[in-house]
């Protein structure tokens, strides 16, 4: 009886030590969890008390969800992650707590960062809502073994007609596509030709601009791609996708630098070595993805909140944590003059990929974003699917992408 | 309410007897305390919401702006979405999936019912059950499934392809290529394939009942005039059946018009490159809902397809309905 | 029922045909359940190869493990029966009460009441998911589960079964005898009505609880957290749009279906048979 007695003294006791460690819920679109968990045990060694229940959703699904759920105040995380797609739509209302004011004063951080990333998740009324984690230079992969094979230079691939020669001589010499999917050569000159302080498709008064000519030649380009039969139409993020890039029938990839962590950890582990990045033809640099983290006004717990945020965005051992788990390029400058950067990245058959990024990500245009950015990015991929698949005139899919965007401004 | 027919049927009034008031009181208003809940919960759950949607549907209102926030802007929902191409492809779609999942399901359907009729005894239940089960699967493990079976390189969907394409006549009808199901121009018929065969067995079952209650001296008289099965099921069995096509097609065409969670699942919610082409009219909705936030506008667009799918019941109801209340 | 018996050869040839046809839509109908279960024992890569996999592997057990570590598997799993039973349970005594309301007494308005009960059938359910959700979010219902099982308490499919089979099934004098006994008309229903339909609950059980076991678009929408989440809908968030563990989805979708399949399997029968001659009686 009396062992029976102590033995609930004792599991009393431990469970009021379960109770005082604090949860923590932080939202996330994968594979941001995989940089988290990198992270999380060097957060415990500092808060060792507090728990960190990670609520992972793809990514529309996660964007979504954190937009009803503002909207009804229910089911909110504490800390809650943002791609830049959706900066903008959440910089509007107030949702998210304003960084600059205290007791955050994210002020005195913001030099620490990539500059354009401050001016992305800053509203047009000043409020800062995010602080950013990870960046996207964009950037430019090809398969140096079938680019060999097809006696291809890939210096000669940088400039859109000399991509666009090359791809010819691959298809015809290796049997390899060009690319998975056109649309992605539309996308990385839309997000390189975006002037400076504007978002990619609305211009700083906020009107659309998705019928400018940089938005028609981006168009044209992938229109010619696609009518040469050099792209697999494949959809990003499909298992064709990961398939093509696993068997080498796609020689060249836009993307974000974060492209590599995916390729390497999971799409395709097995064609380490085989390959290497360099800068977008003529001399265009692209921000592709980025994330933040912002804490939502209805976290009960925002202090913690904030230690944890700012443990993550601000402390260099975090973010090279993260950017080693997952290929996540760090926002923090400071992160940025790691000696991991020198080191070869051997995935890319050793290439000093990282200095190439940071290069990349140090040239890339101040961007602002807009509330409305998804929207015109979805309808956008409408059009631009239109055009490619369906064969309509890029000029009328424009004219009615912009009247659609503009539509849902209402 | 007038007591009248009830109260004829009380027992002299005992005045203070409390339990004899009681006991007259529950057998009098037994009843409709007994169907009680359904109503309350119609009217809470089910009309309540139809008719604030319709209030809606002439707001505008996003929910971030807090409850009873909205604005009236009369009819610009609905002039809105009937100028909306995104709205017209998504109802294109809609209806291209409504014909051409809808109709094989009952294509198939009526002669794999007379077949189990006429061919199987012990086995019946057992066919029927096998035939029945995609329809008591989740929708979402059904779509999960067929993402995986619909895999452009090495799907099983495409290999069997691969596999008939070697057949001499096959072969020729079928493309070379592996088919890549999830584009835009594709998706649609994925989605066909998935709907029928989910529920064709649901229809199946539905027409096996009807058959059964054929009276079989019909069949036996049609055998000695001597008609073929053939004859007996066109000249028998069909026209017996009209009702229940009346019953089964509506319900068709209910299911088929607000078609959500296959194309949800397979579009990947909305995020995929293959969405234009296998956007329905209710996903549509629920992404002007609950990812544009643009509630009255969705509103707008569940009431014109509520309306849509009425008039779509109706000319069912004049095509088979008179057969269908006993006209044959 | 035995069909006619035919003894010519010529008559089995059709005959052979008929088995030749129903096999091969067996075969199609039971393929897509037979890959589910082959794909949840072997990893992506084994799935996405060549030739895929067509026998059993041997992942079964890492896939259940990266089904734990990436959702709150089991909890989802619970979530998903709590709804289903709280269904069931409540439309079993409701649509047979309201069911015995309907086959029993004589009242001001029967008919046109419940003609109210069957023109709610064609209510399409998808398009009241949007005020649906508004009112849930009015009351302040969101995110728990009665949201879900509370207006599910009393379908029209439910009420509409039990009154017809208790039409069949129960005489009147039986009732009328009851009540000379003393019985009040909620003890009728309890002690008399509710043992007689037996049959009946269990169809509508099955029926009922195979539905809100499937219960997803409610669901998506009104519930918010992963702790909320019912499997379904858990499992389609792991359909990411990265790193999709296609063996972890299909072990997670062979574990929701396979009780139903179990409960079908055992059940079939009656199920089958309440359904169809409910289907004829309408």
């Amino acid at each position: 009886m009396r062992r029976i007695l102590v033995l609930w003294a004792l599991l009393a006791l431990v469970g009021l030590g379960l109770a005082q460690k604090t949860t923590l819920t932080v939202a996330v679109f994968p594979n941001l969890d995989d940089s988290l968990k990198a992270q999380i045990p060097l957060f415990n060694k500092k808060y060792p008390d507090v728990e960190i229940k990670l609520v992972i959703q793809q990514y529309a699904d996660h964007h979504n969800a954190l937009t009803t759920a503002l909207a009804t105040g229910q089911g909110l995380p504490d800390v809650a992650a943002i791609e830049i797609g959706f900066v903008g739509r959440f910089a509007e209302g107030q949702g998210f707590e304003d960084l600059n004011k205290a007791p955050f004063n994210a002020g005195q951080f913001k030099r620490l960062f990539t500059p354009y990333t401050v001016a992305q998740a800053t509203s047009a009324d000043g409020r800062f809502i995010g602080m950013p984690v990870d960046i996207g230079p964009g950037t430019f992969f090809y398969r140096t073994d079938i680019l060999q094979k097809a006696g291809v230079d890939p210096r000669t691939m940088i400039t859109w007609p000399g991509y666009i020669a090359a791809g010819r001589k691959i298809k015809s010499t290796t049997g390899s596509f060009l690319i998975a999917d056109a649309a992605d050569v539309a996308w990385i000159n839309i997000f390189a030709t975006t002037p400076a302080n504007n978002s990619p498709y609305f211009d700083e008064k906020g009107n659309v601009v998705v019928d400018s000519p940089r938005f028609v030649r981006a168009f044209e380009l992938a229109k010619n791609i696609r009518a040469a039969g050099l792209d697999a139409r494949i959809g990003s993020w499909t298992n064709e996708w990961y398939d093509a890039f696993k068997k080498g029938t796609v020689a060249t990839q836009f993307s974000g630098a974060w492209l590599q962590g995916h390729l390497q950890n999971w799409m395709a582990p097995e064609t380490k070595g085989l390959w290497r990045v360099q800068q977008l033809p003529e001399g265009m640099y692209a921000s592709w993805g980025g994330s933040f983290y912002g804490i939502p006004t209805a976290s009960k717990n925002k202090a913690l909140a904030w230690e944890f945020i700012k443990f993550v965005t601000t402390s260099e051992e975090a973010q090279i944590a993260g950017f080693k788990a997952i290929g996540a390029f760090p926002a923090l400058l400071a992160a940025q003059n790691d000696p991991a950067f020198n080191q070869p990245v051997e995935f890319l058959g050793g290439q000093q990929a990282r200095l190439l990024w940071r290069d990349a990500a140090r040239r890339v245009k101040p961007l602002k974003a807009n509330k409305y950015d998804r929207v015109a990015y979805e309808i956008l991929g409408t059009a631009l699917s239109q055009v490619l698949d369906e064969g309509k005139e890029i000029q009328a899919a424009l004219a009615e992408a912009k009247r659609l965007i503009e539509r849902r401004m209402r | 309410m007038r007591k009248s027919m009830a109260s004829n049927r009380l027992q002299p009034d005992v005045g203070f007897n409390f339990w004899m008031r009681w006991s007259n009181f529950q057998r009098r208003y037994a009843p409709y305390i007994f169907i009680s809940p359904f109503f309350v919960l119609f009217l809470v759950f089910g009309l309540y919401p139809s008719l604030f949607s319709l209030y809606m549907s002439f707001q505008s209102w996003t929910p971030s702006d807090g409850w009873g926030r909205w604005k009236f802007v009369g009819l610009e929902n609905y002039t809105f979405t009937f100028t909306d191409p995104m709205f017209w492809r998504s109802f294109w779609n809609t209806l291209w999936l409504g014909v051409f999942s809808g109709v094989p399901q009952h294509l198939i359907a009526i002669p794999l019912a007379f077949v189990i009729h006429m061919v199987l005894s012990r086995f019946k239940t057992f066919v029927t059950a096998v035939y029945f089960l995609p329809y008591i699967t989740s929708s979402v493990a059904i779509a999960l499934i067929f993402n995986t079976l619909f895999a452009t390189h090495n799907g099983v969907i495409n290999l069997v392809i691969a596999q008939l394409n070697t057949w001499p006549l096959l072969g020729a009808l079928l493309p070379d290529q592996n088919i890549n199901w999830f584009t835009s121009a594709n998706i649609k018929y994925a989605l066909a394939v998935v709907v029928v065969w989910q529920f064709t067995g649901w229809n199946t079952l539905l027409y096996l009942s009807a058959i059964q209650a054929i009276p079989k001296d019909l069949y036996e008289a049609a055998a000695v005039d001597g008609a073929s099965r053939w004859q007996q099921f066109r000249y028998i069995t069909l026209p017996l059946l009209r009702p229940m096509m009346f019953f089964a097609v509506s319900l068709t065409i209910i299911g088929n018009m607000q078609l959500f969670e296959q194309p949800f699942v397979l579009l990947n919610g909305g995020a995929s490159t293959a969405t234009p082409g296998g956007q329905t009219v209710t996903m549509y909705m629920y992404r002007t809902a609950f990812e544009w936030l643009e509630m009255g506008t969705a509103a707008s667009i569940a009431w014109i397809l509520f309306v849509f799918i009425g008039i779509l019941t109706y000319l069912n109801n004049l095509a088979f309905g008179r057969a269908a209340r006993g006209g044959d | 029922m035995v069909s006619p018996k035919r003894s010519s050869i010529l008559g089995l040839l059709p005959r052979l045909g008929g088995y030749a046809l129903l096999v091969l839509g067996g075969v199609l109908t039971i393929a897509p359940f037979y890959f589910m279960f082959v794909f949840a024992t072997h990893q992506r890569s084994e799935i996405f190869g060549f030739p895929p996999p067509l026998w059993f592997g041997e992942h079964f057990w890492s896939n259940y493990q990266i089904l734990l570590q990436k959702i709150p598997f089991w909890r989802a799993y619970w979530n998903t029966f709590y709804l289903a039973f709280m269904i069931t349970i409540t439309t079993l005594f409701f649509c047979s009460l309201a069911g015995f309301g309907f086959a029993m007494y004589n009242f001001r308005w029967r008919e046109p009441l419940f003609a109210v009960v069957l023109a709610t059938l064609l209510i399409p359910a998808i398009l009241n998911l949007i005020p649906f959700y508004l009112l849930i979010y009015q009351i302040g219902w969101i995110n728990t589960p009665k949201a879900l099982w509370v207006p599910a308490m009393a379908g029209a499919v439910g009420i509409f079964m039990m009154r017809q089979y208790i039409v069949s099934a129960i005489p009147r004098e039986l009732v009328d005898a009851a009540r000379i006994d003393g019985c009040s008309e909620f003890q009728i229903y309890w002690r008399i009505v509710l043992p007689l339909v037996r049959p009946a609950l269990g169809t509508l059980g099955l029926i009922t609880f195979i539905g809100a076991w499937n219960k997803f678009a409610d669901v998506n929408v009104i519930m918010r957290t992963q702790e909320t989440k019912t499997l379904p809908v858990v499992l389609r968030t792991l359909q990411g749009a990265t790193d999709v563990e296609w063996g972890a989805i299909m072990a997670g979708t062979a574990l929701l279906v396979a009780p139903l399949l179990l409960v079908f399997a055992l059940a079939a029968r009656q199920l089958m048979e309440g359904l169809t001659s409910g289907a004829v009686k309408n």
